[in-house]
Formats: structure tokens, sequence, C-alpha cells
């Protein structure tokens, strides 16, 4: 369960703060609920999903995780000057996975397919590369909340049908926060909806009247 | 955050233990082998500004400083000013360089400075060996320590001082870009009157006792002296003011850590 308690953001920038991205944002996200967030671009997707993952602080309010929720994968979390090799040794390291780092990079190495590059630095990564091994990066290791920001929108049609497998096994035992372009993905996993417009939420029970009222808004 | 009763859970401890271990052996990595040569230049650095510097001394013939070797007294000058010189700059700009790391919550900005911190001293203990060792056995230079426990005290206070100008301004770079450029510029003034390269002693008074006001003086006075201990040590020269200083300094900086971990995590 992941409570979300009057949120507000806002961000530093040259010209002063700048208008709130999320202004008092409440809502609960139960256990095993997999929930998709729809919103326009600059809507404040990618800062909610920050936020729940804890790698950014929130100007008021609180975030309580109570459970283990991962770090928002396909957001950041690869050093560009250490190989996929490395990078992945660092992650398990600081998950305090230093005894079985032989099995987690032989699956991530498996899972990624990146064959040699493996050991090349990340910076000579394509974007999709980079996605490809952050995503087998956070299915190594077990949360019971995945927070993915368009992980599954990485690499070509075969790795993305690999993903979708790979999340699809997971259902059950852990959920998914995911945003994605287009709600087929969303569709595919997620049971309820998050609609994100002019920093307020609107929590669906059911995705399919998110993904309405969003496309109402867009004038769809 | 609690954990799901089918996860074993660690302790605070044992997570930065953990993480502290992951940012070392990643800093030594990019340290040591990112660029071209890495490690070969971490040791030529020392050595060619030796050499160069040795080459201006003898066109102005000078062979002794203070009662010991001109070499001698360069190469202890060079490699310890180093000492807080790279601790400094390394953890100055460790926030930078780890930002993408901080996508994951056990990583904290804070972290990575100490981590820096610690490689770089480590670094640089290697490097002074190692250019002693070579210099004692190539060219028989008197470099022998007649009292280590005073070299060890005055690279210790160095890099104390390394680390506390450095947590103090990885913040102020970090909330403010522009003090890059004055903390760049305050750099030079300092080494001038560190009495690395130039010696204290040749400056007559009262400008003598004003560099004494600079707190990496005493720490390069007091590991010449322990190196020698026929070294004419300036007057007023007080390893514990180097401690005092590099205490406040580390003091300051963490409680700016602290006071804007948020921001700095935010940007």
């Amino acid at each position: 369960m992941i409570i979300v308690e009057n949120l507000y953001k806002r961000y530093q920038t040259t010209h002063g703060p700048s208008r709130w991205i999320l202004e008092d944002v409440s809502f609960v996200i139960p256990k095993n609920v997999s929930v998709g967030i729809l919103g326009k671009n600059g809507a404040g997707k990618s800062t909610l999903l920050r936020l729940i993952g804890g790698i950014d602080k929130p100007n008021r309010g609180h975030v309580e995780r109570r459970c283990r929720v991962s770090w928002p994968m396909g957001y950041g979390g690869l050093q560009p000057s250490l190989t996929g090799r490395q990078n992945a040794k660092f992650l398990c390291r600081v998950h305090g996975h230093e005894d079985d780092i032989p099995e987690k990079l032989a699956y991530i190495q498996d899972f990624a397919e990146l064959g040699n590059y493996f050991d090349e630095p990340v910076r000579t990564y394509s974007s999709g590369m980079k996605g490809r091994l952050q995503f087998g990066m956070s299915l190594a290791f077990k949360f019971d909340v995945y927070i993915s920001d368009e992980a599954t929108s990485a690499g070509d049609a075969s790795f993305r049908q690999k993903a979708s497998d790979a999340f699809k096994n997971l259902i059950g035992q852990s959920s998914l926060i995911m945003t994605a372009h287009g709600d087929g993905a969303l569709k595919q996993f997620c049971t309820a909806g998050i609609w994100l417009d002019k920093g307020r939420v609107h929590w669906f029970d059911d995705l399919d009247d998110a993904v309405k009222a969003y496309k109402n808004s867009i004038g769809q | 955050m609690t954990n799901s009763s089918n996860v074993r859970t660690r302790t605070p401890l044992a997570v930065t233990l953990s993480v502290w271990k992951a940012l070392f052996l990643r800093e030594t990595i990019t340290r040591l082998s990112a660029a071209r040569g890495a490690a070969v230049w971490l040791l030529l650095e020392p050595i060619l500004h030796t050499t160069v510097m040795l080459v201006i001394f003898t066109v102005i013939r000078v062979k002794v400083v203070s009662g010991i070797d001109v070499l001698a007294w360069l190469i202890i000058g060079l490699t310890f000013i180093s000492v807080y010189k790279r601790t400094a700059s390394q953890v100055q700009g460790a926030i930078g360089a780890n930002r993408s790391l901080f996508a994951y919550r056990q990583v904290k900005p804070v972290d990575s400075l100490l981590v820096r911190a610690f490689l770089e001293g480590f670094l640089a203990l290697i490097i002074i060996l190692i250019t002693c060792a070579g210099a004692v056995f190539l060219f028989d230079v008197d470099l022998i320590p007649d009292d280590a426990g005073l070299v060890l005290s005055g690279f210790l206070g160095l890099w104390l001082m390394g680390l506390g100008f450095g947590l103090v301004c990885s913040v102020a770079v970090e909330l403010i870009p522009e003090m890059g450029k004055i903390i760049g510029m305050l750099s030079m003034p300092i080494m001038m009157t560190s009495g690395s390269i130039l010696p204290i002693n040749s400056i007559s008074e009262p400008y003598r006792t004003w560099m004494l006001y600079n707190p990496l003086v005493h720490g390069l006075e007091v590991a010449r002296l322990g190196v020698s201990s026929y070294y004419h040590v300036i007057t007023g020269t007080n390893l514990l003011y180097l401690y005092q200083c590099a205490f406040v300094a580390i003091f300051l900086g963490l409680a700016l850590q602290v006071r804007f971990a948020t921001k700095i995590l935010t940007q």
C-alpha cells in the first residue's frame, strides 16, 4: 500500500519558483493494484513517479510506502562512464545482494540482450539499449511495487514483447505504477488509473474511465 | 519504509555500509581507468611538477631551503599540498558526478562526498609513498622520516582540511553554480601562501605572520619537520590551528549538507 497525502510540488527555476506541478494531491494505492498514470506532456507524471519512488522530495505533504518500492526504472540510475556490467554490480551491492552477484548479472545480461555492449561504457549505448538494461536491472530484484516510466516503450518490437511478458509474470506477486505512450500498454497491465490535470489528481478505480476522462480533456 | 514480511530487512547501518562499498568501487574504477592512462598520470603529475619547480630553483641557485635539501623540501611540499587540493576538488565535484546514481533511494549525496574523500586520501598516501621511495632510491634524497608520527599528523590534517573545504564547496556549487568560478580563483592565492612552492621564510615580516593564517602552512611545515629534524620550522607553526580549521569546515560542510539535502536532490 502506498499512501500519498496532501502532496505539493514545484521546482525552482532561474525566474523563481515554477507553478505548482502537483497541488494538494492525495490518494491511496491499495496492495496489488496496478495503476496507469495518464496526462499531457508536462502534466507531472514523471514528477509524481519520482516522488513515489522517494528520489525527490515534495515541498509539502508526504508519501508513505508500506511495501518495497523499486526506483523509477527508466529514470537515471546508470553511470555513463561505467560499463553495463559495472552498473549492474553497483546496483547489486547497493541492494545488499553482494553474495549472489553472479546470478543477478547472468539474469540481467540475459534479459537485456546487449551482447558485447554489456562490457562497454553506458555512454556508448543508444536510448533503446539503456532502456533494456534498466529494465533488466529492475526485474532482477524482487519488489512489491515496480515504478515504470515508459519502460515498456524501450527497445524494438521483440523486446517490447519480452518486457510485457515479464510484466505479466509479475502480476499477482507484485504490482506496477506506470506511465506509457498510448493506452494499449496501460490497459494490458493496469486496472486502476490516475489522470493528472492542472496539478490535480483524479483517481479512477477503473482504468477505462481514466482513459475516457483523459481523452475528453484533449478533445478526442 | 516498512518492509513486507517475506523480505529480509537490513539495518540502516548495513545499507549505508553497502552503499559506501559500492560507491568506493565505482569511484575507484572511474578514477583509475576512465581517462587514458589515468593511473599513470596520477603518479606522473607530482613528478613532473616537482621537476619543473626543481629546474626553476636550480636556475635561481637555491640548493637548501630552511636547512633541508631543496628537492626534499619540494617533494614534501608538492605531494602534501595535493592531498588537500585533490581531496577538496574531488569532493566538490562528487555530487554532480554521481547525480544519476541518486535514482536509488539508498544512495545519498553525502555518501558520495565521504567516499570520494576517503578514496582521494588513500590514493594520495600511495602516491606519496611511491614518489618518496623513488626519490630515496634513485636520487638519494633524504626522505626517510625522523618522526613518522608528525608526518602522518600533517597528512591527516591536510586531508581533513580538504574534506571540510570540499564539503562546503560542494553545496555552494550545487546551489550557486557561479561559485565554482570564485572557488577556482581562490585556489591560486591559497596555493601561493601555503608555502608549498614559495618558501615562507624568504618573506619579510609582517607579511610572513599574515601567511600563517593559511591553515595549510601548518600542515606542510609539520610534515617537513617530521621528515627532517634539522628543518627550521617557521616560528608560529601550530598544528592544532590546522585541525581546528578543518573541524570547523567539516562541521559547517555537514550542516550545509543536512540543511540543503532536499535542494541538492531536487536541483
